[in-house]
């Protein structure tokens, strides 16, 4: 409960996009699961934790992750002392000019060093799992290791960017690489490390005064040479998003009741913005089949194994299967959908029909009209 | 404190006797109801719609559920830094403590409270009807009308007026008489139980009534007739739209079954008119393969497995598969096991209906839990917290609840305590 140590979400990963899905927006905020946007999930895991300041970094696109955060009032985040600091790029007229490299590390000295915890929990935002950092860092103590790094076995199933970690027998990292080829270990970083604060005012200080840009775990792991970074395996479950089609098959792996047994009702609440919608309301022919059903949506057609967030309207004989349907989407009647994923707003227009393939699905981008 | 314009009383206080064991541990207006809400989410969101800031919430019977609920505001909006809800339970002070004796003597105990904000006008309200309203509408006319008092009607068919308190009113729409409950009704405007006064005239009339010791502290008993009596200008503000009291069991079911059956009516889905509620921190619900749900309202936290038609079901309620519900309410938490059977009941919080069971209105039999005093058209309502025994048959008319020093009997396998 009374855990010593903040918490640094980096809402943007360099080597991660979604395409179209992620024209508006910060891998962070995007929409998952319903009714939750990626980063619910570890601001979650670290209030559950105990922690009670928390820094957002967001390199650009960072207005829906703004609109989603508000105060922090929904992670109980709106505090006199400390909470939520959304910590936006560092931009100035120099920097700019430098070809559009941002430089936001000196917003972030500044960040670390107006907090007084002992240690710092650093999160990428493409890892979804529900635990708490209390034995992680516990563990991290216990050990005297420099840094911490979580990791599991199942990462290089998701593909680009895999992180293998190769540890020595003590469990210390003595090789890192991306993507390689023929992996020599199984051992695939969750991109969740923990450090003292104060090493980290020195490593970004450092890496102010040689003129580097570049913060990220990626950047904290090089450091293996210099300082001793232990491996921590976490053996719960966790899903990555690391592209389009990680992100739909873990959408269609929240549809088995044991992943969404695991994420939701482990006693660990997962925290999201409210919405006031108005309940879900069936009609009397519709059929609904193997899915998730979020807050105000009217379903009237048929949908089988698909995930509809809130507000989405499925109209008479319109027919859904295997899509991921987001907030306020329109179907219109005897529209006919498979693997798709539609974003926010859209409208689809009457008697359309768009056919994906289940490892390749179709992507409509936010407000089309179809 | 700054001055406020308008300053609003939700009476909140009674105990809702005739919902039985759904009023056993709470307040009436913490009882849920439509999937998401509870009924005072409806006062609470037409004070913050219609730019009303600060709300007084009066409270006496059973209030701790009440009061977590609404807490400081903030689900509302009127969490305020001037203004906002106030909780305002009877209180000692020297020389007198008492329970609030009435609607108007609740009133009349907390001037301290409406005087520091030096209100030109008192928006009262009951915290037991569902209904969507603009009061700022409401005061607009009453402004107009220059009256010392509006009170909200609403056009009742003929054969039903009989149940409400009528307002008769004159061609200009000003009252001229109020009568409870009359044998033959003169009128069909029933009295909403929503009144705007202006403070000065009220103030003075709950200062009078408080010292008439006939008077049984009541706004439509004792304060409207006195009022007329003194010749003041009442405004009837005709209402038009859903309104209903939720004061029955067989009203209560009645107007869940309403958001199924005329969904436009009530039309929760306007985004103009959000009602808003504290929302549980629940994932999406679920409907698995082989599920069935037609004709239902359904939240956040649900994981349907079996059979859900013409229901309205709460956060959090699972239907096992092979169950069926049928024409019921659940509330927050129910579990029905597999196989069971359940026609239009109304399930209180976390219970759980073992397999097999077979309740409701369909279903035939004798039981010791019939309840012809509070129960009609067949609803049988289950109090919190009970394992209902695998395979018990209970039918229609029953008020299943647990009689203090009883632990189990026949029917209830077991209870425990819902948090």
């Amino acid at each position: 409960m009374f855990i010593n140590a903040m918490g640094l979400i980096l809402a943007d990963h360099k080597r991660i996009t979604l395409g179209e899905l992620s024209k508006p927006r910060a891998l962070a905020a995007m929409p998952i699961g319903g009714r939750y946007r990626i980063i619910d999930f570890m601001l979650s895991n670290m209030v559950n934790s105990g922690i009670s300041s928390v820094g957002v970094i967001a390199l650009n696109k960072y207005k829906s992750l703004m609109d989603h955060l508000g105060t922090g009032s929904s992670w109980d985040l709106d505090r006199k002392k400390q909470g939520l600091s959304l910590l936006p790029p560092y931009i100035n007229s120099v920097n700019v000019e430098k070809g559009g490299e941002i430089d936001d590390l000196t917003g972030l000295l500044n960040f670390f060093q107006s907090n007084t915890q002992k240690y710092v929990i650093i999160a990428d935002s493409n890892v979804i799992f529900n635990s708490t950092f209390n034995e992680f860092i516990t563990r991290h103590e216990e050990s005297g290791a420099d840094m911490s790094i979580m990791y599991n076995r199942d990462g290089i199933k998701y593909g680009s960017p895999s992180v293998m970690l190769d540890l020595d027998r003590r469990g210390y990292l003595r090789d890192m690489m991306v993507n390689p080829a023929k992996p020599s270990t199984t051992r695939c970083s969750l991109g969740v490390l923990v450090l003292d604060r104060e090493l980290l005012i020195d490593l970004v200080s450092q890496s102010i005064a040689r003129g580097e840009h570049d913060f990220s775990i990626e950047y904290l792991l090089k450091k293996y040479g210099q300082y001793k970074i232990k491996g921590y395996e976490f053996k719960g479950l966790t899903l990555r998003i690391n592209s389009v089609s990680s992100y739909f098959s873990a959408t269609m792996r929240l549809l088995e009741d044991s992943v969404r047994k695991d994420l939701f009702w482990s006693g660990l609440p997962v925290y999201t913005k409210v919405k006031d919608e108005a309940p879900a309301l069936y009609d009397e022919n519709n059929i609904v089949v193997n899915s998730v059903v979020s807050d105000g949506c009217k379903i009237m057609g048929e949908v089988s194994d698909s995930m509809l967030f809130r507000g989405v309207t499925i109209s008479k004989y319109a027919k859904i299967k295997n899509c991921i349907i987001m907030q306020d989407v329109h179907i219109s009647e005897s529209v006919e959908l498979e693997n798709v994923i539609i974003d926010k707003n859209c409208v689809i227009r009457p008697g359309i029909k768009l056919l994906g393939q289940a490892d390749y699905p179709v992507v409509i981008g936010k407000g089309a009209i179809v | 404190m700054a001055r406020q314009e308008v300053v609003a009383l939700i009476l909140a206080g009674g105990q809702g006797s005739r919902l039985g064991a759904l009023t056993k541990h709470l307040a009436k207006p913490a009882v849920p109801f439509g999937s998401r809400y509870r009924i005072i989410d409806f006062p609470l969101s037409n004070c913050t719609n219609s730019g009303i800031e600060t709300v007084g919430v009066l409270t006496q019977y059973q209030p701790l559920a009440l009061n977590t609920y609404i807490g400081n505001g903030h689900s509302w909006d009127l969490d305020r830094n001037n203004g906002g809800t106030y909780i305002l339970p009877p209180y000692q002070s020297s020389g007198r403590s008492d329970w609030y004796k009435g609607t108007a003597n609740a009133i009349y105990q907390n001037i301290e409270f409406i005087e520091s904000y030096d209100p030109k006008y008192v928006l009262i309200l009951s915290g037991d009807h569902i209904y969507k309203m603009n009061y700022a509408k409401m005061l607009r006319n009453h402004i107009k009308e220059e009256a010392e008092a509006t009170i909200a009607v609403f056009e009742v068919p003929w054969e039903e007026a009989s149940r409400f308190g009528l307002m008769n009113t004159d061609e200009n729409g000003n009252v001229i008489e109020f009568e409870e409950k009359p044998k033959n009704p003169k009128s069909n405007l029933a009295s909403m139980g929503v009144y705007v006064f202006n403070w000065e005239a009220l103030r003075r009339m709950l200062s009078e009534d408080e010292n008439n010791p006939e008077s049984s502290h009541d706004f439509g008993k004792n304060i409207i007739p006195a009022m007329l009596a003194e010749g003041m200008k009442l405004s009837a503000y005709r209402f038009c739209g859903y309104w209903k009291d939720v004061g029955t069991i067989g009203s209560l079911w009645e107007s869940n079954m309403d958001l199924l059956d005329t969904p436009e009516q009530i039309n929760l889905m306007d985004r103009s008119w959000r009602i808003y509620s504290r929302n549980p921190i629940k994932p999406a619900h679920y409907i698995s393969s082989g599920a069935r749900v037609i004709n239902s309202a359904l939240t956040d936290g649900c994981n349907i497995y079996g059979t859900v038609e013409h229901s309205v079901l709460s956060n959090s309620v699972t239907v096992e598969k092979g169950a069926v519900v049928k024409d019921s309410v659940l509330m927050p938490g129910v579990t029905i096991r597999s196989g069971a059977y359940i026609d239009k009941c109304i399930i209180g919080f976390e219970t759980i209906i073992g397999k097999n069971v077979k309740a409701g209105a369909s279903v035939e039999g004798d039981c010791k839990y019939k309840n012809a005093k509070l129960c009609s058209d067949g609803i049988t309502v289950f109090e919190r917290g009970l394992c209902i025994r695998e395979g018990a048959v209970i039918p229609g008319n029953c008020m299943v609840e647990l009689k203090s020093g009883v632990e189990s009997d026949e029917i209830i396998e077991y209870s425990f305590r819902v948090r």
